[in-house]
């Protein structure tokens, strides 16, 4: 058995292809299968798989009529024979040691999947490469241990990717996770990677970079506007999933909301401006449903989020014209209101420590007041008593005439 | 060869109404039909009128039933039909003749489960047709596919209307969930339709109006609704059995809830005549506990409306 199969679901995608298969086929880890899956590719992309076929036993070339990137990866995963799967997309490439490093941290912990950082790139023109370090998670404290996904739904905060991991196969296979098969639908990965956190139990991220995603691709789902519904499609298949396991969609509902609402201020961003205000309308329909029926966590949220949610709920028209037709004064207002909101804090901040200080005067002042009257019922007692009498008798004459000689 | 659509048509006592309903069945533009007649036990000549169709047309079939209900021949119906779709249809109305071919090349093309098409009403008083739009919400529907009741963004029970005739069903989908008519004089379909919709993964809609439905008819079903006035609680709670039994009740237990609050206020404000005060009593008394709307918040409620009504009965 293989240690690892690597899948490369291709579409065409000449003008990369070759960059992808070098960085596959010369891994240090030697014991790989390779599985192309060519889903219908209408250029060179097939006749490159099939040199590269050639050259190289370890490869399984699958050549498919065009049927979407669901169908392919589980085609992949129904091949693969190997203990762990890795993914790569045929316009990416990978470091050298990525899958021997990767299967022997999976091996040394018994780990259900590993992931590591990753960088995007763009090639310019010119041919220089400009390159974005991306940290799966903002916190350093949550690398390189042991953690158990399905029993945290705050970890799907990671960046959602599936390539830049391995899985074990057994684990895939217990909870059969595959690719929703939607023809013609885009961004089945999200629906792959919600499955791989809700149902890992032992899980790791790496902190270091293995896997180099390309970002300047014209023909990437991530820049086409004709798909504009994808992205609530693959969340629909998300919601299925969970609602078919008892107690999964109570546990991670919040943060499905959470994650869809930032897929869709994405998708917003990302369809032709023809479209945005249908899509506004839908976003804010199904959010208002959500809310209605309780599910939206408020604390995952930041108060400017949530701020946007209810009034894209209440008033998507409001909020296109707000959001979308006049963003750039927004986001200055936003910062702005941040910023105030900063200062209001700061403000509040001093406005504890002086309460804080008058509180101990306040205390003192009362002490003292305390002591003052103590002393007062000393000086009466004083007064009253014998002694003080007498004394006050024996010194009358003198005081008299001390009083006669100069007044008072 | 199967036909591609079953019309089922339980007949009582319309002989008035059911040449015209006939025709307009007979003469749909989609001819690969079968039609089964269910003569529910007519006084009138409903079933003469029905067997003078059949000499001339072997596409229809007729059974003759002693007077059970809609429900039960309907289910008779169903477990005669062999079409691809099967449609129910309601014997005092009637329709478009390219409604089946229309419906059912939609529904071959989204392979649907379930299809919705658009109708109207027929005000016969005045002979006047009256659009309406809350037999098809359509603000509630996602503008993309594939469609199931999740993605809907209202109440689930309230997109489309509980009745069986301005749908078509999958046979085999049916079939698979062992889906049937209750056995009741009315709201006998409502937990068909109900059922079908929340276990349909592919819901399609046609938005054209394609039948018509009769109204103002003395003797219409609806009208008769005194002599029947507790069906549509028997409706409600076969339906939270039906949801609990797909394991969908917790998912769908609000829209359920704010549904049998809506349709009990609606059965109560509708119906005439002495059993309105057993009704209201009734409702205050044990129903509206029974179907589990006591004790909600004000929040719970989609219908501000609704709820103050609902807290007038029972204060």
């Amino acid at each position: 058995m293989a240690k690892v199969s690597i899948i490369i679901p291709t579409y065409n995608v000449e003008m990369y292809l070759e960059e992808c298969m070098e960085s596959v086929v010369n891994q240090t880890l030697k014991d790989i299968e390779i599985i192309c899956i060519n889903d219908g590719s209408t250029d060179g992309s097939l006749s490159i798989l099939k040199r590269y076929e050639k050259q190289d036993p370890r490869i399984i070339l699958v050549d498919k009529e065009n049927g979407g990137y669901g169908i392919g990866m589980n085609i992949g995963l129904e091949k693969a024979t190997g203990e762990y799967i890795g993914i790569v997309e045929p316009d990416d490439f990978v470091s050298l040691n990525m899958y021997e490093d990767l299967y022997n941290k999976a091996e040394a912990y018994g780990l259900d999947f590993v992931k590591a950082d990753f960088y995007r790139f763009k090639r310019e023109e010119t041919g220089d490469m400009s390159l974005v370090y991306n940290h799966l998670s903002k916190d350093p404290e949550d690398y390189h241990k042991v953690f158990d996904p399905s029993a945290n739904p705050q970890t799907l905060r990671y960046i959602m990717n599936t390539w830049s991991g391995i899985y074990k196969r057994s684990f895939l296979e217990e909870y059969h996770i595959r690719h929703n098969e939607t023809p013609g639908a885009s961004f089945q990965d999200n629906g792959f990677w919600f499955q791989t956190f809700i149902f890992g139990k032992k899980a790791m991220i790496l902190d270091h970079p293995y896997y180099w995603n390309r970002r300047d691709n014209p023909n990437s789902s991530v820049h086409n506007p004709q798909k504009v519904y994808c992205m609530n499609v693959e969340y629909d298949h998300i919601r299925d999933i969970l609602m078919e396991h008892p107690g999964l969609w109570e546990r991670f509902k919040g943060m499905y909301w959470f994650k869809k609402y930032n897929n869709y201020l994405g998708t917003v961003k990302r369809v032709g401006h023809e479209y945005k205000r249908e899509y506004v309308k839908r976003f804010g329909a199904e959010f208002k449903r959500g809310l209605e029926k309780g599910e939206l966590d408020h604390s995952l949220f930041t108060e400017a989020s949530w701020n946007r949610i209810q009034l894209i709920a209440r008033d998507p028209d409001a909020y296109y014209q707000l959001y979308v037709l006049s963003p750039v004064k927004v986001v200055r207002l936003e910062a702005k209101v941040v910023k105030l909101e900063k200062k209001i804090g700061k403000l509040e901040l001093k406005a504890g420590k002086l309460e804080t200080k008058a509180a101990k005067l306040d205390k003192k002042v009362k002490s003292l007041e305390q002591k003052n009257r103590s002393l007062g019922k000393q000086l009466k007692h004083i007064r009253g008593s014998l002694s003080y009498r007498i004394g006050r008798a024996l010194t009358y004459i003198p005081r008299k005439i001390k009083q006669l000689l100069f007044g008072r | 060869m199967e036909p591609k659509v079953s019309v089922i048509l339980p007949v009582y006592n319309v002989g008035k109404y059911l040449r015209q309903c006939m025709d307009s069945i007979v003469g749909q533009t989609l001819q690969e039909i079968e039609v089964i007649c269910i003569d529910d036990g007519s006084a009138d000549d409903s079933p003469q009128i029905l067997q003078a169709y059949a000499k001339k047309d072997p596409r229809i079939r007729v059974v003759c039933q002693q007077n059970q209900g809609a429900g039960a021949a309907r289910n008779r119906g169903l477990s005669m039909a062999r079409g691809e779709y099967l449609s129910f249809l309601d014997s005092d109305d009637f329709f478009e003749t390219n409604m089946l071919e229309k419906a059912y090349q939609k529904a071959k093309e989204a392979k649907a489960q379930l299809l919705v098409f658009r109708s109207d009403q027929y005000h016969e008083d005045q002979d006047e047709f009256v659009k309406v739009n809350w037999t098809l919400r359509k603000g509630e529907i996602p503008p993309y596919r594939p469609m199931s009741h999740r993605t809907f963004t209202g109440n689930v029970f309230k997109v489309f209307v509980g009745w069986a005739w301005d749908k078509l069903f999958e046979r085999s989908f049916i079939l698979e969930h062992g889906l049937e008519f209750q056995e009741q004089r009315t709201s006998n379909d409502l937990l068909f339709v109900f059922s079908a919709l929340v276990l349909a993964k592919r819901v399609e809609i046609l938005d054209e109006v394609l039948a018509h439905q009769r109204r103002n008819n003395k003797e219409s079903l609806s009208n008769t609704r005194e002599r029947s006035w507790q069906c549509f609680y028997e409706a409600l709670q076969a339906l939270k059995g039906n949801l609990e039994r797909f394991g969908l009740y917790r998912e769908l237990e609000q829209d359920y809830i704010n549904y049998a609050l809506h349709f009990s206020l609606w059965n109560l404000n509708t119906i005439t005549g002495a059993k309105k005060e057993t009704l209201f009593e009734r409702l205050k008394e044990e129903w509206f506990e029974a179907l589990g709307i006591c004790g909600k918040e004000e929040g719970y409620f989609y219908n501000k409306k609704e709820y103050e009504e609902f807290l007038e009965i029972m204060s």
